[in-house]
């Protein structure tokens, strides 16, 4: 009997809380991580890292180390090097830039702590690591360049070899007016900030296993990375193969954070020993490697400077960022980006007609620093909130109504900032509004002022941001760098009726191939369980730029969207031609082929399967029977999506031994259409958790040697559950037109802003005692010797 | 990092100033040493294995004795080489004092250390070294005690010749 | 190296005789020889969690332990766990609150709190944060989890009112 449906009757997948299908086999303990994977005759490489921040090898002695149990190599720079071309990670439109050249192993100059100099092969970790005991390096040390401001003093030493300076990138951002601004100003109000360096700490270090097959020249590669082809791509140049001799396939990856999409030396290490010997080559990075060797973030030290007016209005911000970035700009994205996106974001929530913003990225002797989650915007909101507040208390205004009187009216887009950015639609007034109420603001207030008289010092601090989502080619592609705007799906009916989805955008756990079914399911009107997503694998997937700068659910949802449509126009064709019915008169309903206007059942997708792939003689001549599409699709409207949203931090600080206990911490985020509400809330949670860390505990300290002293988990401070708040989370919907789907990223947004509210929330706390703290990480030792302690 | 101590020796300055100079003393007290070479009077080379926290390391390095002021004070100072454990090196400058109970010995030194012992130790280096300088002078001193023992048995033939 | 060492253990109920060197531990022996890879190394020192097994009943860090050690005890895995339905609440609860992303942690959080569940008599928030507070996760932030947990308490704790078991 065929079942009367109504008609229109698609089921809406998008906007509601699918739970992740992958997770049962996280739980179940079924995860397949690098880290777990093995290959027969496989081999283990470990490193013989350069213990000194800076010098010259005189003499590698590897002979102890060839005869050690179960060694099968040991490679110095004058084998390994020689198969690989070297790097530089410079792009064209940071006018200026440089960087000295990489290659896998050091072939003499020493750079930082850390840096590889041999590679021993072996039938397992431990004799690997046994043989590395055995070699000797002698290494003429020399003295590191380690203080940024130093590093750019004439006749400073030099970082790296070929320099002729210690300055990577500068740049100068200005409108005409901005010192005229300053000049007739009310008010200026500044403030000198540090923000600590710290790094990602993914539970899975850096892992890969790299298999050469020399029969068949094919290199597969698995890797623990949130950007396969961008890594194809790359062995194929460096290694000097085709790029369809190169497979890349990410498996589950054990966070990635942004971390997991540079190129290391120790990865190139391991490709390129899989090719040398033939068999496949095993890479675990430990957690002390990781620490000297994983991308570090942060580290910039800022001298802002706010003009308002007499009536409280921001009506210029000047700043100068000093970003040290380590010895060598980072591959293939530079070093540079994130100082860049400083400059860039700062004040951008505010109507603000002038600015000027200088930046300098010097090199010293530290690991280099690079992209790490919310690229630059804890430093720019971190900046922009501070002094905000600062302005605040000096006009004697209340901190929500200083930003109301500033924030961009929502009415007022499209909207260009000071710094050049374009912004389509934003909702900060909006977002504030539902904020005050959301945190009682008025009533937390008044708790506060009772607190401080029994001696409780409380502190209460909100910041608005906004983060860059949805990057076009402008972000890397004119700077020269092979790394995809675009994303690509291939989406089929199989002959059975159900759906699979083959898509570029990757997961890490943050949800995407939930929120694809769901895009896939909502246009081909089935249930996202009936679609299979299938991600993280050059070979069966289309070429994109996958998972980076929250581009995921905007970029990927989008293309999933249009293939899905694709896929569904076909559908529609062929059982237009089944049924002898004009595909217009059609629709899909509950897996089936429905009348569009009656909902009568017609077909369903099973029949639609079996027939175009057993019986195609039964359909007429010259029919095409494709149930595979493929489509890609890159954003073409604004250079970015913007979001936008505002944070607010609760804190207590016991004024004796400068401890922050952290009470709450809510959310009022803007990511345009909410695919998954369930999803988007922990990608804010995850997020805000990330920027507490920094903000609060953690930070990679250096000797003044270049040497790094906390290098495991029992120095370097992450935050752990009983020391985070509850998250409290509200919505604003402001869908970008520039797409059907509407949606924007929002992996950034947590950890955009988090920190500088908590920050502002500190220094609340400690105003009766007329001491603020402008460093993160925030610890006790700092708040207690700006409370004079 | 800085580390001081003062030890008191029951021996006089010339003992102690000439078993700073002696290899066999040397090679006895170093905690941990497993060979000591002398190149000249006042250099030698070592091997030393070492645990400082969870890094256990072989350790090759020299060690020279320098600024000179006999049987008052001299600079000893020393490069390590542990390999993938990191390395080591500092300086410290040895004062003797003629006291009734002996001779007393200061030193004051500079340390620094590089690699995997500072990524990983550097919470325990400080103590680490102290307990290392403290075995190295108790050794010291009970080699010292050993030798004056043998001066005294030594002594009568020493005074016929 | 060293000579390897006989040892016998049982491992999720089922008797396992392996030779192995002194030195390993005995998460890269359930790891890497069981291939029991939902035992996952993070920090090697104690400080993460990742590693976290029942060894003779009592959650233990894997990579602390040599496998030399375990001679003659009893080891669970969250392989062994899942097996037996022990924990079938739990995961439940984790997937419908989203309590995990990337799953590194998961396997080692869920033994902590399976383990922790056992002894805890109606735990609020606080005693759950701190519960957890050894095992390290980079990716949810900690508050999906602390609910997870928390609403298996309070379903065991209604199943017990009712005359139900508790598993």
């Amino acid at each position: 009997m065929n079942m009367q449906r109504k008609s229109g009757s698609t089921t809406k997948h998008i906007g509601h809380s699918h739970r992740r299908l992958n997770a049962k086999r996280h739980l179940a303990g079924r995860g397949q991580f690098v880290s777990d994977k093995t290959l027969p005759r496989m081999l283990h490489a470990a490193f013989v890292r350069s213990p000194m921040a800076r010098g010259r090898i005189l003499d590698i002695d590897i002979s102890d180390a060839l005869k050690a149990p179960g060694v099968m190599r040991v490679f110095t720079a004058a084998e390994l090097n020689r198969i690989c071309e070297p790097w530089s990670g410079t792009l064209d439109h940071f006018a200026g830039m440089k960087s000295t050249p990489q290659n896998i192993l050091s072939e003499g100059d020493i750079l930082w702590a850390g840096q590889p100099v041999v590679m021993v092969l072996a039938h397992s970790r431990a004799e690997a690591e046994d043989a590395c005991e055995l070699v000797f390096i002698d290494i003429e040390d020399e003295e590191p360049v380690i203080d940024g401001a130093a590093a750019m003093l004439p006749g400073a030493k030099l970082a790296a070899p070929g320099l002729t300076d210690n300055i990577c990138f500068q740049t100068v951002l200005e409108t005409p007016g901005v010192d005229a601004v300053f000049a007739g100003a009310a008010h200026i109000f500044e403030e000198s900030f540090i923000f600590g360096r710290h790094t990602a700490v993914t539970l899975e270090p850096r892992a890969i296993l790299a298999d050469f097959d020399s029969a068949s020249g094919q290199l597969t590669v698995h890797h623990g990375t949130q950007t396969p082809y961008q890594f194809q791509d790359l062995y194929a140049r460096h290694f000097n193969l085709r790029e369809g001799q190169v497979r890349v396939i990410a498996p589950d990856v054990g966070g990635s954070f942004g971390m997991k999409l540079h190129l290391y030396h120790e990865e190139m290490g391991a490709v390129a020993a899989s090719i040398l010997t033939g068999r496949p080559v095993r890479f675990l990075a430990d957690r002390l490697e990781s620490f000297v060797s994983d991308i570090h973030a942060r580290d910039h030290q800022v001298q802002a400077r706010m003009a308002v007016s007499a009536e409280g209005e921001i009506l210029a911000m000047q700043v100068d960022d000093l970003a040290p970035v380590g010895a060598v700009s980072a591959y293939p994205r530079t070093s540079a980006a994130e100082g860049n996106q400083v400059i860039r974001l700062m004040g951008a929530p505010y109507q603000m007609a002038d600015y000027r913003g200088r930046l300098s990225v010097v090199f010293q002797n530290k690991v280099q620093t690079s992209q790490y989650r919310a690229v630059g915007h804890p430093i720019a909101c971190g900046v922009t909130e501070r002094l905000c507040d600062m302005a605040a208390e000096a006009l004697g205004v209340d901190p929500f109504d200083f930003r109301a009187r500033n924030l961009i009216r929502d009415d007022a887009y499209p909207q260009t900032s000071a710094t050049g950015y374009q912004f389509e639609k934003l909702s900060h007034e909006a977002c504030l509004q539902q904020l005050r109420q959301m945190m009682n603001y008025d009533g937390l207030r008044a708790e506060q002022a009772e607190l401080r008289k029994k001696g409780i010092h409380r502190g209460i601090g909100i910041a608005p941001f906004v983060e860059i989502t949805n990057p076009g080619a402008t972000f890397y592609g004119v700077g020269g760098a092979r790394i995809s705007a675009q994303d690509g799906a291939i989406v089929k009916l199989t002959p059975a009726g159900d759906v699979q989805c083959l898509i570029s955008v990757t997961e890490q756990g943050q949800g995407t191939e939930t929120i694809i079914a769901q895009v896939v399911a909502e246009q081909l009107a089935l249930q996202p369980s009936a679609v299979k997503v299938v991600t993280g694998d050059t070979d069966t997937t289309p070429s994109g730029g996958a998972t980076w700068a929250c581009r995921g659910a905007g970029i990927g949802g989008e293309t999933a969207l249009r293939a899905a449509r694709k896929l569904r126009d076909q559908i529609l064709s062929i059982a237009g031609k089944i049924l002898q019915a004009d595909a217009a008169t059609l629709m899909l309903s509950d897996g089936a082929v429905v009348d569009a206007a009656t909902g009568t059942h017609r077909l369903d997708l099973a029949e639609i399967g079996r027939i175009a792939t057993y019986r195609p003689d039964t359909l007429p001549a010259g029919t095409d029977i494709s149930l595979t599409v493929a489509h890609h699709f890159a954003p073409q409207g604004y250079p970015f999506d913007f979001t936008n949203g505002i944070q607010a931090s609760l804190v207590e600080v016991d004024v004796e031994t400068g401890f922050v206990k952290l009470l709450k911490h809510w959310v009022v985020e803007d990511c345009g259409t909410i695919i998954n509400p369930l999803l988007v809330d922990e990608q804010i949670r995850g997020g805000v958790v990330q920027g507490l860390g920094p903000a609060f505990f953690e930070e990679c300290l250096y000797d003044d040697t270049g040497q790094l002293t906390n290098g495991s988990l029992a120095d370097y401070l992450v935050p752990m559950a009983c020391e985070m708040p509850d998250i409290e989370i509200g919505h604003v919907e402001t869908p970008t037109l520039d797409t059907i789907l509407g949606a924007k990223g929002v992996g950034e947004a947590g950890t955009a802003a988090a920190g500088a509210a908590a920050m502002n929330a500190v220094n609340d706390a400690l105003r009766p005692f007329n001491a603020s703290v402008s460093q993160t990480p925030m610890t006790p030792a700092r708040i207690l010797a700006v409370l004079g302690h | 990092m800085e580390l001081d101590g003062t030890y008191t020796l029951d021996a006089s300055p010339q003992q102690v100033w000439d078993a700073l100079f002696d290899r066999d003393v040397l090679e006895k007290s170093i905690p941990g040493c497993t060979e000591l070479l002398q190149i000249s009077p006042t250099t030698f080379s070592a091997v030393v294995k070492l645990k400082i926290g969870p890094v256990s390391a072989k350790f090759k390095g020299d060690v020279e004795l320098s600024d000179i002021v006999p049987l008052k004070s001299c600079t000893l100072a020393g490069k390590g080489n542990g390999g993938i454990a990191g390395f080591a090196k500092g300086s410290a400058r040895i004062t003797l004092e003629e006291t009734p109970e002996g001779t007393t010995l200061t030193y004051t030194a500079e340390a620094a250390i590089g690699g995997k012992i500072a990524a990983l130790g550097s919470r325990l280096v400080k103590a680490a070294s102290r307990k290392l300088a403290d075995e190295f002078f108790s050794k010291f001193s009970a080699v010292l005690a050993e030798i004056s023992a043998e001066n005294h048995i030594e002594t009568p033939s020493e005074s016929v010749a | 190296m060293s000579t390897e060492h006989k040892i016998s253990l049982t491992v999720n109920g089922e008797s396992v005789s392996q030779s192995v060197e002194p030195r390993l531990s005995l998460a890269d022996f359930l790891h890497d020889k069981l291939q029991l890879t939902g035992t996952r190394l993070g920090c090697e020192m104690g400080a993460c969690g990742a590693c976290l097994v029942l060894l003779n009943g009592q959650p233990t860090h894997a990579c602390l332990v040599l496998a030399v050690q375990a001679d003659g005890d009893k080891v669970e895995t969250i392989e062994g766990l899942n097996e037996r339905a022990a924990i079938t609440d739990l995961q439940e609860a984790f997937f419908d609150r989203n309590a995990l992303q990337c799953g590194f942690c998961t396997t080692g959080m869920v033994v902590n709190a399976h383990a922790f569940l056992q002894t805890a008599d109606a735990p609020d928030r606080d005693e759950i944060r701190d519960a957890i507070s050894g095992n390290y996760c980079r990716c949810t932030g900690y508050e999906a989890i602390v609910d997870a947990i928390s609403s298996v308490a309070e379903k065991r704790r209604g199943n017990s009112a009712d005359g139900g078991t508790a598993q």
